[in-house]
C-alpha cells in the first residue's frame, strides 16, 4: 500500500507567540517549528499500517518554507517514513490552508496514493480544511475526524470510526481515500537517537509549488494575542473550608461566574 | 458588496439545528441582498420551510436519504450548484465537522475564499473580514476573504441565534446528484448516538469540572462528579485519566479530546500538560486545585488553591451546596 | 571566533532528550525522590531510545556521541531529575575504561553483547577507606596462573545493585601505590561478587548506590584492561572524559532551579505585586542566571576542547567544579526565593539543593578539582 502523509511545520506548543511589527501575522523569528500534533498521529498511523500490511511504503509530503519544512520532514524520516517530499512555498509562509492543499495535491496527484493521511487540523490555524480540499482536488472521498483506522485485507477495505457532534459513525471504504486523522491506535512514537542521526543524511525530494490560479484570496490582516495570563491568584487559607468559602465568594463577586 | 447569501443548514431531529439559527443571523447581518437557505438529507424538504420562521423567504431542499450515509464530499457539487443558481457570493454554514468538510470542498468546487471557526464577521467592499481564534485560543487572527465567492463557517455558540420573524418561504427542490462510484463505494456501517449523562454535555456546558491524575484512583473520581453536580456542571477529564481507563475517552478535554470554552473551568488534580491546556485555555475563568504549586496549570488559571484535593474538593462541594441552598 | 550555535543535528538530539525528560522522567521525579525508588522502567526506555550508552561507538552498539553532544543530552535529562540522570549516564563512566584501555578484541567481546540489550554497568574505584586518594586503594588482585583473584570492597558505587557488569580497579601490589593499580572487567555473575544493600541518600534518591564486595573472585587475565599497573592512569583518563558531563548535569539542575524560581516570582504576590517586581528578587534571579549561563559555557568549552582531541583536564575540572558550585548556589537561592514554601517538600526546589550537593562530591570532589586546577595552573608559571 502506498501511504502519503501530509504534514505541516507549526510552532512548538510552548513557543511564546508574538505578532510581526506590522501586526498582521505570527512573527516566525526565534520560533521553534515542529510537526503539528495531529500530523504526528497521522505519521504514527501510517507507520502502524505499514507495519501491518506487507509491501507498504510511507511517503511524507509537506508544503512550506525553508528550513522548517525540511526539518519536520527529516523528523518523519527518523520516525520511519520511507520517502519525503518538500513542496517549497518560497517566500510564502505556507499558512493559507487551501493554497497548501493545492500545492500538495499538485505534488502527489501523479505519485501513487492508496491512502492520503492528514492530521484533522493543524495546531496553528486550526482550519481543518486541507483533508476536504485535498479530497476534492484528487477527486477522492475524504473523511475527517477519523479514529481507529484499520485495513481489512479480507474485503480490501479500510474500516474506521468518526466521532461527530452527535455520536460515533462506523465506516468502511475502499482505497483510494483521504483521511483527516484525529487519533492513531497508539501514542505517536519517539524517534530513537540512532535514527535521528541517520535521518540527517537522508535525501529529501524538493519540488516547486504550482502557482495558484484562483481569483479568491485570503489576506492576513491582524494577529492578536490576548493579554498574557499572569498566573493564578493563589488563595491563602487556614482550613479547606476557609479555602472553599473564599473561592466561592471570589467566583460570585469578583469573577461573577457562579451559577 | 451587496451579496446574495446562501445558508447551508444542518438538521437535528428533523429540524434546523441550533447552530444553523446562529448562521442565519450572521447571514442576515452580512448580506446586502437576499438570503436563501439550503438543507440536505432525509427530511430536508420539511425542515427547509422552517427557514421562513427566521425571516428567510427562499429555501432549497435536497431531500435524499442517501446523502446522510454518503461521504461528505457528495454534498459539494449540489451545494456549489445551488450557490450558483441563487447567485450567491457568500455562503455560510456552522463550523461543525460537516461544515468544515463542506468548506474544504467548496474552496475548490466553488473556487471560494474560505474560513472556518469564525467568531466575528463583517462585510466590506470586495469581501468579508473575519476574526477567528487560532493556536487553541492563544491568539486571534483577522483575515480578509476577497473575491466574488466567499464561504465562512461560524463557530457554534459564538453568535446569538436569530430571533423568529416569520415570512412566507418558498421551498425549491434540488435534484439529487448522480454520485460517481468513488462516492457510493464507502459504506456507513453504523451510527452510535452518544448516551448523555445526567449533566450537560461537555461542549454545551457553561461550567466544566475536570479531574486529572491527582485524583489517584477511579473510585475517587466521584469527588469531581459531586462537585460538578453541585454546580450543574459537565464532567471532564485529563488524558491521564482516560488513558488509564478511569473514564471513557468521551470525557477527555484537550488536544486529542474535546476543546471546551465554558464560563468557568475547574481543574482538579490536573498538572496542566500543554496537551490539556490547549483544550481549555479559552475558558473565561479557570480555577486550579492542585497539591503541586509549581504545576503548569497555575500559569493559565485565574485562581488557584494549592492543597490536598481530597480535603479541598469535598469542602468546596459542601460550600457550593450551602450557598445554592441545595 | 568560536561558534556557539548548535547544528540541526544537535538541536534534534537535545529535543529528544528534552522530550524524554519531560514525558518520562519529570512526572516520576518527586515520587521517586520521596520514597527512594529506582525507576528501572524509565532507564529501560532511556536505553531503548539510545540515551544510555552515549559514548560507546556505534560499531559496538552505542550512540557514538562526542562530549558536546553528551552534554546537551545530560543537561536536558538533569533538568527533570539529577538522580535519574546519574543512573542513566553511569554506563558511560563504567564503560569508558574499556573504550580507552580495551583491545579491539576486548571491546568486541565485551561491549557488543553488553550494549545489545538494556543492561547497567558500574565503575568501581572508590573504597570505604577513601575515594579521592585513588592511589591508596586496598582491593587486591593476586595473579594465579592465567587468572587473577580479586578481594576487597568498593563503596558508593552507582547502580551497583542492578548492574550486570563492573569495571573494577584493584592493586597487584599495595607497595607500588599508583603503579600497582590494574583495571578489570568483572561480570556480576562471577562467583564471589556481592553488591550491598541500597544506601539511603540525601539526594539522587532515584539512583541506586551500594557497596560491592569481591571475595576470591576469579577473573581471567583476558578481562584485564591494559597492562598491570596501568589502572591508575586509565581511571584518570576515564574521569577526564566523564567529568564534563557532570558539569552539564549540574547545569541542568541549576537551570531547573532558576526556572522554578523565576516562574514562582512572577506568580507570588507580596506587598500588592508579584515578588518578581521587587528588586531584591530581581537581583537574585539575575545572579542565578549569570551562574547558570557561565556553568553552561564552561561546560560546552571543556566538551569542545575534548572533542577537538585535547585531554582537557584543566578545562573539565574548571567546568565540573564551577558548575557544581553554581548548582548548589542557584538551588539555594531558588529556595530563598520561594521563602518558607521552598523549605517544604511539596515544592520542587529543596530536592534540587539535595541533588546539587552530590555534584560537588562525586566524580572527583571539588577539593580535588581545585588541586588539579592549581597544579595545571602553576605548571605554567614554574
Amino acid at each position: 500500500m502506498e501511504i502519503v502523509v501530509c504534514v505541516k511545520p507549526v510552532p512548538d506548543a510552548e513557543t511564546r507567540l508574538r505578532a510581526t511589527s506590522d501586526g498582521t501575522r505570527l512573527d516566525p523569528e526565534g520560533v521553534k517549528f515542529v510537526l503539528a500534533g495531529y500530523d504526528e498521529s497521522a505519521v504514527e498511523q501510517a507507520l502502524l499500517l505499514k507495519e501491518s500490511i506487507a509491501g507498504s511504503r510511507v511517503h511524507v509530503v509537506a508544503f512550506g518554507p525553508a528550513p522548517r519544512t525540511e526539518e519536520v520532514l527529516r523528523a518523519t524520516i527518523a520516525l520511519g517514513a520511507d520517502q519525503a517530499t518538500w513542496v517549497d512555498s518560497g517566500a510564502d509562509a505556507g499558512a493559507e490552508p487551501v493554497r497548501a492543499a493545492r500545492a500538495i495535491a499538485g505534488a502527489i496527484a501523479s505519485a501513487p496514493h492508496d491512502l492520503v493521511l492528514c492530521g484533522k487540523q493543524a495546531n496553528d490555524d486550526e482550519s481543518g480544511l486541507v483533508p476536504a480540499a485535498l479530497g476534492e482536488l484528487l477527486r477522492v472521498p475524504e473523511f475527517s475526524c477519523v479514529v481507529d483506522l484499520r485495513w481489512d485485507s479480507a474485503t480490501s477495505r479500510f474500516r474506521f470510526q468518526r466521532p461527530i457532534e452527535t455520536g460515533v459513525e462506523s465506516w468502511s471504504a475502499p482505497a483510494p481515500l483521504v483521511v483527516g486523522l484525529q487519533q492513531a491506535w497508539n501514542d505517536p512514537r519517539t524517534a530513537k537517537l540512532p535514527a535521528i542521526l541517520k535521518s540527517r543524511k537522508a535525501a529529501i525530494g524538493k519540488v516547486a509549488a504550482a502557482s495558484a490560479s484562483s481569483e479568491s484570496r485570503v489576506v492576513a490582516e491582524r494577529f492578536e494575542l490576548p493579554p498574557p495570563r499572569t498566573g493564578a491568584k493563589l488563595i491563602e487559607y487556614k482550613t479547606p473550608e476557609d479555602a472553599a468559602q473564599q473561592l466561592v465568594r471570589i467566583l460570585r463577586e469578583e469573577a461573577k461566574v457562579f451559577p | 458588496m451587496t451579496p446574495n447569501a446562501l445558508v447551508v443548514g444542518e438538521l437535528h431531529d428533523g429540524h434546523l439545528a441550533a447552530s444553523t439559527l446562529e448562521v442565519i443571523g450572521v447571514a442576515r447581518a452580512l448580506a446586502g441582498g437576499a438570503v436563501a437557505g439550503l438543507v440536505l438529507g432525509a427530511g430536508a424538504k420539511a425542515a427547509a420551510s422552517e427557514f421562513g420562521r427566521f425571516g428567510v423567504p427562499e429555501a432549497y431542499a435536497l431531500d435524499d436519504p442517501h446523502l446522510d450515509a454518503a461521504p461528505a464530499g457528495a454534498r459539494a457539487a449540489p451545494v456549489a450548484a445551488t450557490a450558483r443558481e441563487v447567485g450567491a457570493s457568500l455562503l455560510l454554514t456552522a463550523s461543525t465537522t460537516a461544515g468544515r468538510d463542506l468548506l474544504g470542498r467548496l474552496a475548490v468546487a466553488w473556487d471560494a475564499a474560505v474560513a472556518t471557526g469564525v467568531t466575528e464577521a463583517t462585510a466590506f467592499e470586495g469581501g468579508v473580514r473575519v476574526r477567528r481564534p487560532v493556536f487553541g485560543g492563544r491568539a486571534t487572527e483577522t483575515i480578509r476573504l476577497e473575491g466574488s465567492r466567499v464561504a465562512i463557517a461560524t463557530r457554534p455558540h459564538a453568535f446569538a441565534a436569530v430571533a423568529e420573524s416569520p415570512v412566507p418561504c418558498v421551498v425549491h427542490e434540488v435534484p439529487a446528484p448522480v454520485l460517481s462510484e468513488a462516492y457510493t463505494a464507502p459504506q456507513r456501517t453504523g451510527v452510535a448516538v452518544t448516551a448523555r449523562g445526567a449533566g450537560p454535555s461537555l461542549t454545551d456546558a457553561s461550567i466544566v469540572v475536570s479531574g486529572g491524575r491527582g485524583v489517584r484512583a477511579p473510585e475517587n473520581f466521584r469527588l469531581v462528579e459531586e462537585l460538578a453536580a453541585s454546580l450543574g456542571a459537565a464532567v471532564g477529564a485529563s488524558r491521564a485519566v482516560t488513558d488509564a481507563g478511569w473514564r471513557p475517552t468521551s470525557f477527555q478535554v484537550g488536544q486529542t479530546g474535546r476543546a471546551v470554552s465554558p464560563q468557568l473551568y475547574i481543574a482538579v488534580g490536573i498538572s496542566g500538560a500543554i496537551q490539556h491546556i490547549v483544550g481549555m485555555v479559552s475558558s473565561r475563568v479557570i480555577v486550579a486545585i492542585n497539591s503541586d504549586a509549581s504545576a503548569p496549570i497555575f500559569r493559565v488559571a485565574d485562581y488557584g488553591i494549592v492543597g490536598d484535593l481530597f480535603q479541598i474538593v469535598p469542602a468546596l462541594t459542601a460550600e457550593v451546596r450551602r450557598v445554592r441552598g441545595a | 571566533m568560536p561558534d556557539f550555535s548548535l547544528t540541526p543535528e544537535q538541536e534534534s538530539l537535545r529535543d529528544l532528550a528534552r522530550k524524554f525528560a519531560r514525558a518520562e522522567m519529570a512526572p516520576q521525579a518527586a515520587e521517586c525522590d520521596r520514597i527512594g525508588r529506582f525507576p528501572e522502567e524509565i532507564y529501560r526506555k532511556a536505553y531503548e531510545l539510545g540515551l544510555m550508552n552515549l559514548n560507546v561507538p556505534t560499531e559496538y552498539g552505542g550512540s557514538g556521541l562526542g562530549v558536546v553532544d553528551q552534554c546537551l543530552i545530560v543537561e536536558e535529562l538533569a533538568h527533570a531529575c539529577g538522580g535519574m540522570t546519574t543512573s542513566v549516564i553511569a554506563n558511560c563512566l563504567a564503560l569508558e575504561p574499556i573504550l580507552l584501555g580495551g583491545t579491539p578484541a576486548q571491546k568486541e567481546r565485551i561491549l557488543s553483547p553488553f550494549c545489545a540489550k538494556y543492561q547497567l554497568a558500574s565503575f568501581c574505584l572508590t573504597e570505604p577507606s577513601g575515594g579521592s586518594d585513588a592511589g591508596g586503594l586496598k582491593t587486591r588482585a593476586r595473579k594465579d596462573g592465567d587468572q587473577y583473584v580479586l578481594d576487597g570492597e568498593k563503596c558508593f558505587i552507582t547502580n551497583a545493585p542492578h548492574a550486570s557488569l563492573y569495571t573494577v580497579f584493584a592493586t597487584v601490589d599495595p607497595e607500588l601505590r599508583h603503579k600497582g593499580i590494574t583495571a578489570f572487567v568483572v561480570p556480576r555473575s562471577a562467583a564471589g561478587v556481592t553488591p550491598g544493600k541500597d544506601e539511603e541518600k540525601m539526594g539522587h534518591r532515584a539512583s541506586s548506590t551500594s557497596t560491592v564486595r569481591f571475595e576470591g573472585v576469579r577473573v581471567p587475565a583476558t578481562d584485564r584492561l591494559g597492562a598491570e599497573g596501568e589502572g591508575f592512569s586509565l581511571a584518570m583518563r576515564t574521569l577526564d572524559q566523564t567529568r564534563t558531563p557532570i558539569g552539564a548535569l549540574a547545569t541542568g539542575i541549576a537551570q531547573a532551579a532558576l526556572d522554578h524560581a523565576a516562574a514562582y516570582a512572577l506568580k507570588r504576590q507580596t506587598f500588592g505585586k508579584p515578588i518578581a517586581e521587587h528588586q531584591a528578587i530581581q537581583i537574585k534571579l539575575a545572579n542565578m542566571a549569570q551562574a547558570v549561563h557561565a556553568a553552561r559555557l564552561l561546560t560546552w568549552h571543556a566538551a569542545w576542547t575534548i572533542d577537538h582531541g585535547a585531554k582537557g583536564t584543566l578545562e573539565s575540572s574548571i567546568a565540573k567544579c564551577f558548575a557544581s558550585d553554581a548548582a548548589l548556589e542557584v538551588a539555594d537561592e531558588a529556595i530563598q526565593t520561594f521563602g518558607g514554601y521552598g523549605y517544604m517538600k511539596a515544592y520542587p526546589v529543596e530536592k534540587l539543593l539535595r541533588d546539587a550537593k552530590l555534584t560537588q562530591i562525586y566524580e572527583g570532589a571539588n577539593e580535588i578539582q581545585r588541586t588539579v586546577i592549581a597544579r595545571e595552573l602553576l605548571q605554567k608559571y614554574a
